[in-house]
């Protein structure tokens, strides 16, 4: 198999957040980035060759990629490949993931793989897909979608949603539904035949089709055999500024943690050099995720501290997430808070947000 | 092939005898230090700093651990295309084939891997000391001053430079005398290990002092003194920064403390010297409810339940509900069970020490190791300790030893 991540086109809003990044670029966890788990995923189940579609704001994205090393893609025959869109005549802007798809034809045509594994970046979970592919090439379909019971309908704005049959064949399909129907919910990653899929994206780019479920999946659902196979795992989706956050909080989960980065499976990511994380003698943190690098002096309850961050004596962090080489000084108190990069909070400040509405601070502000 | 300037040389084959079962399945530059670092993370990463491009590593004693992590040389830049880092153990020739016989000898034996960079100065450098140094500031001293041998050198105090190599030097820096262990030193001058020659003139006193049977082969007992004998220009370069050597478990245990101190004695903040050393794959380290952490390093992967004061936490250290622990230092992947306590004491690798368990804090006088002084209780890697064990203060547990697996 081989892998390609692209870019979703999905209206989301991420606020300041995705100002200057995409979505799979977003901090996650203290330490990784998003797409580090999709990445990983690939890797963990033997694919070598994986092309990666962003649309916009991918500086931060191929920054942190690089060439690929820390997930072993810095090879000699195949590796990582990072497809930004080229602006050309006959394409123009991309606008949807069949113009992204359209634009890395030549990746799809070079490369030598039978299948491929397309996902969005967005999904955390720790999955391989070896049992994904073997159900697809047991119910001979032309299309696999991979997806999840979510159980509730609860945080499921902007997925895209499926019924099955007994035979685990999709019988309808639903692009980012108001009002949820149905708890199955798809983890943006399809698997595909390298061929069918050129074919496929070929056809619906005459077509002037813009969107790989509605106009691919929703249109042909009688047409192509198109399969569900279920994730029985954890899954997070990171679709809005909610789901970021909670995802996050998720991680503070002892079963969650131990199921997504305690396995054979590691998460891998761009390694950063830090010195162990110091405590004070005043320090006092509680029910957190604390990365390397970090200097705790003050109270952190309930967060997820990434690398670097700098917390004087007095301070009060709960419920928040705190990215990488912030400074909160002495003395501040910050409730439901997002904090993005490089911030800096003089000392006594109070920033409080409320659950489900976060207070996000834009990177490099300084207060 | 082009010349390079300067290469460095690190001796790296020691079996470092007095940090006891630390070193039992380990290279003393091997042993982690300072929360996710090993010992030899300074030497490589002062030689990253320093512009130092080729660097050859000699191992011999339990080299694995050290292999493996050193690798490919790639977290200290040392995956070069011209240099790099290049493991050196002691190889068969169709001539003869034997181990490092000392110090000296090690080098002579790579004295064709030296010949191949044609390098201008070679650095002798050993991987058990904690500092950081700028070595490309001494050469250029070592230059200027037109040296044969530059020796760098740490005032330490009087009462302990018995310990050492002490250097006499006059105004200029030129070494007048130099005396191993002397019982009346005449200087607080130590050799600190780090040794710049000109390799022309090394590499003709290391092939004379292959043919002397009466030498042991070591750069302090023969090479320094004959090369001193002969009148060679040889310089003491000053060095005033932070040194440690962390021979024993004490001067060990204390270097790690030395971190925790504030402001710290040993600086690892600094952005620009930061120690390099290959990161493990682990999510950031988890504080549970109900958690005390104070005055205390933790890395990534550790999970803490319990109480940690004053100790050091490497990477995946899971300290369970009630455990306390004070004034410590845990090695990578160790699990500390409910309610122990754990007073100064070093855990090794991968230990697990059962529920209930006391570690260093009962006496017992019978129990004492000849390692362990200053009331530090040492626990060897790998080791199980079943519920409700006692390790005594001062004790060392090894595998084979009291009560293991």
């Amino acid at each position: 198999m081989l892998g390609i991540v692209y870019a979703g086109n999905r209206e989301l809003s991420f606020n300041e957040l995705t100002q200057m990044r995409s979505v799979s670029a977003l901090p996650f966890a203290g330490r990784y980035r998003v797409i580090d788990f999709i990445l990983s995923n690939m890797v963990n189940s033997g694919i070598i060759n994986v092309g990666v579609a962003p649309k916009i704001n991918y500086f931060s994205l191929m920054d942190h990629l690089g060439s690929g090393g820390p997930w072993d893609l810095n090879r000699t025959k195949s590796g990582l490949f990072i497809l930004p869109p080229y602006i050309r005549g006959d394409i123009g802007k991309p606008s949807g993931t069949i113009d992204l798809i359209y634009g890395v034809l030549t990746f799809l045509r070079r490369s030598r793989q039978k299948y491929v594994l397309l996902s969005e970046g967005n999904t955390i979970c720790n999955i391989t897909f070896y049992d994904a592919l073997k159900f697809h090439i047991e119910k001979n379909a032309d299309i696999t979608i991979i997806y999840s019971d979510n159980k509730t309908t609860d945080n499921l704005e902007n997925c895209n949603l499926y019924t099955l049959d007994e035979n685990k064949r999709i019988t309808e399909a639903f692009c980012s539904p108001r009002y949820p129907k149905t708890t199955l919910a798809g983890m943006e990653m399809f698997i595909v035949e390298r061929l069918k899929l050129i074919g496929m994206i070929e056809e619906a780019y005459s077509r002037g089709n813009h969107d790989f479920i509605c106009d691919i999946i929703l249109s042909n659902l009688n047409r192509l055999n198109i399969y569900g196979y279920e994730h029985k795992g954890f899954v997070a989706r990171i679709n809005s500024v909610e789901s970021y956050f909670e995802a996050n909080m998720k991680m503070l989960d002892n079963s969650v943690r131990r199921e997504i980065f305690g396995g054979e499976n590691p998460i891998f990511t761009k390694v950063k050099n830090q010195v162990p994380t110091k405590y004070g003698k005043e320090a006092n943190a509680i029910s957190s995720l604390i990365a390397d690098g970090c200097n705790i002096n003050g109270t952190v309850e309930n967060s997820i501290i990434s690398r670097g961050v700098y917390i004087g004596a007095g301070s009060h962090i709960k419920n928040s997430i705190i990215m990488q080489n912030s400074v909160i000084e002495e003395n501040c108190d910050l409730e439901n808070v997002i904090i993005d990069k490089e911030c800096t909070l003089r000392r006594n400040k109070r920033l409080v947000g409320q659950p489900g509405l976060s207070v996000i601070l834009p990177k490099r502000t300084l207060i | 092939m082009k010349r390079t300037e300067c290469i460095a040389m690190i001796l790296a084959g020691g079996q470092g005898s007095r940090l006891g079962v630390l070193t039992k399945s380990v290279a003393k530059p091997a042993v982690p230090f300072g929360g996710k670092y090993r010992i030899i993370d300074f030497t490589l990463s002062n030689c990253l700093h320093s512009g130092i491009n080729t660097v050859g590593v000699l191992t011999q004693y339990q080299p694995l651990d050290l292999n493996t992590y050193i690798g490919n040389g790639a977290p200290w830049d040392l995956n070069k295309n011209i240099g790099g880092v290049f493991i050196l153990p002691p190889y068969q020739s169709d001539e003869k084939g034997e181990w490092y016989k000392g110090t000296a000898n090690a080098i002579y034996q790579n004295i064709e891997f030296i010949d191949r960079f044609n390098p201008g100065y070679v650095v002798i450098l050993s991987g058990d000391h904690i500092y950081k140094m700028d070595y490309s500031k001494m050469l250029l001293f070592h230059k200027e001053k037109d040296a044969d041998a530059t020796i760098a050198v740490i005032e330490v105090p009087w009462e302990d430079a018995s310990r050492y190599g002490i250097m006499t030097a006059d105004e200029s820096g030129k070494i007048t005398e130099f005396n191993e262990k002397p019982q009346k030193p005449k200087s607080n001058l130590a050799s600190m290990g780090v040794y710049i020659f000109t390799w022309k003139t090394l590499k003709k006193y290391l092939k004379k002092d292959e043919k002397n049977p009466e030498s042991v082969n070591d750069f302090g007992k023969n090479i320094i003194p004959s090369m001193l004998g002969a009148k060679e220009r040889m310089f003491a370069y000053s060095f005033d920064g932070y040194w440690k050597d962390v021979g024993t478990i004490k001067s060990l245990w204390e270097a790690n403390m030395d971190l925790l101190t504030e402001p710290p004695v040993l600086n690892l903040y600094d952005n620009d010297k930061s120690i390099f050393s290959r990161n493990p794959v682990k999510p950031p380290h988890y504080i549970a409810e109900g958690a005390v952490v104070k005055n205390s390093c933790v890395t990534e992967g550790c999970n803490v339940f319990g109480e940690i004061y004053h100790s050091i936490l490497f990477e995946g250290v899971t300290v369970k509900e009630g455990a306390v622990i004070k004034d410590s230092i845990i090695f990578p992947g160790a699990t500390i069970g409910k309610n122990t306590l754990i007073n100064k004491a070093i855990i090794g690798e991968n230990a697990v020490i059962g529920d209930g368990c006391s570690v260093g804090i009962k006496e017992n006088a019978e129990k004492k190791s000849s390692y362990c002084t200053d009331g530090i209780s040492v626990v060897s890697g790998g080791i199980t300790l079943s519920e409700g064990t006692t390790v005594y203060k001062e004790e060392m547990v090894t595998r084979g030893g009291r009560r293991s697996e």
